[in-house]
């Protein structure tokens, strides 16, 4: 059984101007020790997903439906207090901006106490203990100092590891991580991405990355979920996404990507703009921006479909098996033939 | 740390001189001659020039100033350097020691001034608190509306309606006056039951208007906290709600209240004057009232010198009282 | 090498018809305590020393993480901050010192395209009137014919020009940042500097400004300053790549050089830090992490500013002699880098660079 099951989520906002419908029907599953990468741009409904699937969502004017059964208990139905034991136990979250996460007047070593407290019956000196240990873990030099520091005294690089560790200080089965590195510089990234990956196979934590940099997908996830206004446009396992990509968005994603191992002479670039959550477009939502559009597309949304007789790698586009075949051919032959050796 | 107070301190000196001496000069600009008002119609120019001299309004304005210095300075160099007490001079008018004046003034204006914060912050919090998580709610519109009705009610019009209903008509409370606390005057009513019972309809009015701008800042304050990404933070850790909106969301949206509130003390106790007023307390605001219309300079500037103080100290305290809880500030 | 100026023209082959040269340019922000009288007891060492030359219709990137100056940078040259030392020659003209009044006609030669499209359009003016200012400063053209200038630049920077009355934020991020293009090309500039211009943008709309970037460039001749942190963007669009790190330049060299054969540790260490989307390449890449922190401008290293977290550190020589910026034997001469051990080959993993080159100064 998958340690995470989401089938058919839906979240939806009421707002002054309407319904936002601000996840519409995502499925994927997530199983023991593995890293699902979600990959979208802003508007797509990564972050809203894990929202819900944590009950962070604000409780007014927000419907959710579907399920996210997480060790097979559906959390969408789960009681306050229930989810409240699971929250920053059996899953955790961290988010992107770390300056900003962690409360400015409590210092770091109260904020870690205070997640074990939370759900374990120790007595303070234990848990600062353990808090200690972790601060380890996640490399902050002379820990044993910095833990009665205040937040504003480490930089971005170092607020994020804290945050790291008041994530995985219980031990949590599923780590989300919201876009964790997109505030950081690129060397910072790379040791927190380090770290994660280390911590992971440590603690054998399965892992939901949340981000829009697919250089970030290929270098950790295991599984990839393409997501576009709301929905899945492509899912499968990540050398399928990348080797075979099924769906125009993920082509123009990854195409319009400037790329560091190669001179490229022009992007390739989607048309327009991510359409609104509001009033999103009939049919397929990819519709407007498509280079293959038919008239199918203006009609009716694509449902998720195997591609082939791999039933791991899904794909909602109303273009023929051949057709996506050749595109996707081209679109890494292009790759191929442009790029020198890896770096 | 240290450096910091250090320089508020001087910059509180230089505040203090600065204020003093522009009050001293807007009064020697009055075109009206304080001693031919404290002579009384009746006196000749001669006598006008004699009590001037007594008072001594005939010397230049900074000859006035550096006596007014000196006399509220705690040392002195006549005779030697030695300590003395400062003393802000004496009444034009009566000749009253100006510090007698404050001396009794001023208790029923910091009774006035501290009860009313009590009650306006027992009625600010919770209703700020509870609009800022429910907004757009009914409780939400209605406090809301009351805030406009507050702010907008002016105190004398507030005052002059609550005790002439609540005193004059339902006889539930004294109509006016104030009854001390620990000396009752001859024949009047006194002790700490009196003194609380004649003050409930001025605290009221006075609450009302700081309770009204106290709840529009709180919960606009809570609201913005609410959204934070740390109080996300600690929710997405399993924290209940009562523990997030106490250790996380109310700590830090707190904070600014803390300035405004020692702010808005410091400038209260210089005379809640409309209040006073109408109830017929003899706090400072009063006697400023009286002092003024009589051109009495040294009473004036006495109290100006009592005000001015009491600012600089007040604001002097919430500034470290929030270096001391806001560990940003303290630590950098 | 010359003793009267610090820094030697290194890759400043200078052949006279450069656009814009930069000297030895350093801005410094004083650090001040005190009670009363406030007394200046360090500088923040924003910018310490740089140098380059950048000739008609390039773009040069600058590339760099946070704290290396790069913005600090790129407002000095524009004077939008007033530089602590060094030149500023545009065209030949010294620009340093001149007052706002000399320099508001070169102003119109150069122009700046701002990172954040949500802050820097005045939400209160209308599209029209943003786009249309600089033109009014500068008197250029009647009010009927600024309005058809301003139309004319909505409809090339790709924008419906009959928005001319609308507010900001009627407009996508994407958007917005044409409407800021739209602006600095108002006046027809030689130079325009962009400050990180697609970072607060999705993927699939940093592509379209990026290629509007580039065939603006080639339409109207422009030469652009092109800083950013996103590497994969810097390559995308440069001609030329300076590297930064705590106020100085480390590395500049051509784009395709740069890239494929970086010769300062702390580049190689960017392009191995940045995720290639393609799991494979990932999957074989050598990585190079390196430790800690970036160390605080206004108390940056000694000597060379880098050694406190290079894998190459060679004690007794890095933390004591600052290495110059100058060519090595054996590349173009117009690759120079600020390293007294540079990298022999790449790509290296990080046990191979710590491996250095025989003491002395490094010969490839």
């Amino acid at each position: 059984m998958p340690l995470l099951e989401v089938k058919d989520l839906k979240t939806y906002f009421s707002t002054g101007d309407g319904v936002v419908k601000a996840v519409d029907g995502v499925s994927f599953s997530v199983d023991k020790g593995e890293t699902l990468g979600i990959v979208g741009e802003s508007g797509s409904g990564k972050s809203v997903t894990c929202l819900t699937i944590m009950g962070l969502n604000a409780r007014r004017n927000t419907m959710s439906m579907g399920q996210a059964l997480f060790n097979g208990e559906d959390l969408l139905t789960a009681s306050q207090a229930r989810l409240r034991e699971i929250r920053g136990n059996d899953i955790a979250m961290i988010f992107q901006d770390p300056m900003t996460s962690l409360n400015p007047v409590h210092t770091v070593g109260t904020q870690l106490i205070e997640a074990v407290t939370l759900h374990r019956d120790v007595p303070k000196k234990e848990a600062r203990a353990r808090a200690l240990e972790l601060l380890k873990q996640v490399g902050i030099p002379r820990a044993e100092r910095r833990i009665d520091d205040y937040p504003h005294q480490f930089s971005g690089g170092m607020r994020q590891r804290v945050m790291i560790a008041m994530a995985l200080i219980n031990n949590p089965e599923l780590l989300i991580a919201d876009e964790p590195t997109t505030a950081l510089d690129v060397t910072t990234q790379a040791q927190i991405l380090a770290l994660i990956e280390k911590l992971q196979a440590d603690y054998n934590s399965a892992v939901i990355m949340i981000t829009h940099d697919l250089g970030v997908i290929a270098e950790i996830a295991d599984d990839v979920v393409v997501m576009y206004a709301a929905e899945v446009a492509e899912k499968g396992p990540v050398e399928r996404i990348f080797r075979s990509p099924h769906h125009p968005y993920t082509w123009g994603l990854m195409g319009s990507l400037p790329r560091l191992d190669t001179d490229v002479d022009r992007l390739a670039q989607i048309q327009g703009q991510p359409p609104s959550l509001l009033r999103p477009p009939a049919g397929c939502r990819f519709h407007p921006r498509c280079p293959y559009v038919m008239d199918v597309c203006r009609k009716v949304d694509p449902e998720l479909a195997p591609v082939g007789d791999d039933r791991r790698h899904l794909q909602a586009c109303h273009l023929d098996e051949e057709t996506k075949e050749r595109e996707a051919a081209r679109l890494l032959g292009a790759f191929s033939t442009e790029a020198s050796a890896a770096p | 740390m240290i450096r910091y107070i250090i320089r508020r301190l001087i910059w509180a000196v230089a505040l203090f001189l600065t204020v003093t001496l522009i009050g001293f000069v807007l009064f020697y600009l009055i075109p009206a001659d304080p001693a031919k008002f404290a002579c009384g119609r009746a006196c000749t120019p001669d006598m006008v020039k004699k009590v001037a001299h007594y008072l001594g309004t005939d010397r230049p304005v900074y000859v006035q100033y550096g006596k007014f210095l000196g006399r509220i300075m705690p040392v002195s160099f006549h005779g030697g350097f030695h300590l003395k007490s400062p003393n802000l001079g004496r009444s034009f008018v009566n000749r009253q020691s100006v510090d007698y004046t404050i001396g009794q003034a001023a208790p029923e204006t910091a009774s006035l001034v501290l009860g009313g914060l009590v009650i306006w912050m027992l009625i600010a919090l919770p209703i700020g608190i509870l609009s800022a998580l429910r907004p757009r709610s009914l409780l939400d519109r209605v406090s809301m509306t009351g805030v406009l009705v507050g702010i907008s009610t002016h105190p004398v019009w507030l005052g002059l309606m609550a005790s002439w209903l609540i005193g004059y008509k339902l006889h539930i409370t004294p109509i006016a006056g104030y009854a001390n606390f620990f000396h009752p005057l001859f024949a009047q009513p006194g002790g700490p039951i009196q003194w609380a019972y004649h003050l409930i309809l001025p605290w009221i009015t006075f609450a009302i208007l700081f309770a009204a701008v106290y709840v529009r800042m709180i919960r606009a304050n809570v609201m913005e906290t609410m959204n934070e990404d740390y109080v996300r933070t600690a929710r997405a850790k399993g924290a209940p709600e009562a523990r997030v909106m106490r250790v996380h969301i109310l700590r830090n949206a707190l904070l600014p209240v803390v300035t405004m509130l020692g702010m808005d003390v410091g400038l209260a106790l210089g005379g809640a004057i409309f209040t006073e007023q109408v109830y017929s307390i003899n706090g400072l605001g009063y006697q400023t009232i009286q002092a003024l219309n009589n051109y009495d300079s040294p009473t004036v500037l006495g109290i100006l010198v009592f005000v001015c103080t009491s600012v600089i100290v007040m604001n002097l305290l919430v500034d470290l009282v929030y270096a001391w809880i806001d560990p940003r500030i303290r630590l950098s | 090498m010359t003793t009267a100026q610090t820094e030697p023209a290194a890759g400043l082959d200078l052949r006279g018809d450069e656009l814009l040269v930069v000297e030895d340019l350093k801005k410094h922000f004083p650090v001040t305590r005190g009670i009363i009288f406030q007394k200046q007891v360090a500088a923040v060492q924003a910018v310490d020393g740089v140098s380059f030359a950048l000739r008609e219709g390039e773009t040069l990137g600058v590339v760099g993480e946070s704290g290396c100056g790069k913005s600090t940078m790129a407002r000095c040259i524009l004077k939008l901050l007033e530089p602590t030392s060094g030149r500023i020659l545009y065209r030949g003209r010294d620009l340093t010192h001149l007052s706002r009044a000399e320099m508001r006609p070169y102003r119109r030669e150069m122009m700046m395209i701002f990172q954040d499209p949500y802050a820097s359009l005045n939400a209160r003016k209308r599209v029209g009137f943003i786009v249309a200012e600089a033109l009014e400063v500068h008197k250029m053209g009647t009010p009927a014919e600024v309005k058809r200038r301003v139309q004319e630049l909505l409809e090339v920077v790709g924008l419906n020009p009959e928005h001319y009355n609308r507010f900001p934020h009627e407009f996508s991020g994407g958007q917005r940042q044409r409407i800021g293009i739209a602006r600095a090309l108002a006046v027809n500039p030689k130079l325009i500097v962009c400050d990180e211009p697609v970072s607060a943008l999705d993927v699939s709309v940093q592509a379209q400004i990026l290629n509007l970037l580039k065939d603006l460039q080639r339409d109207f001749n422009l030469t652009y300053v092109f800083i950013a942190h996103d590497l994969n963007v810097v390559r995308y669009i440069s001609d030329r790549v300076l590297v930064m790190y705590l106020g100085q330049i480390v590395e500049s060299a051509a784009r395709t050089d740069l890239y494929e054969d970086p010769k300062h540790p702390y580049t190689g260490a960017l392009l191995s830090a940045v995720p290639v989307p393609d799991p494979d390449v990932e999957a074989r890449r050598k990585r190079i992490v390196l430790e800690g922190d970036v160390p605080s401008p206004i108390n940056p290293p000694s000597a060379c500013r880098f050694h406190t977290r290079c894998p190459r550190f060679v004690e007794g020589h890095c933390d004591v002699e600052p290495p110059e910026l100058v060519p090595r034997a054996g590349t173009p001469p117009d690759h120079a880098v600020r390293c007294h051990y540079p990298l022999e080959r790449w790509p290296l993993t990080e046990q191979e660079m710590r491996r250095a080159t025989p003491a002395g100064p490094a010969a490839a």
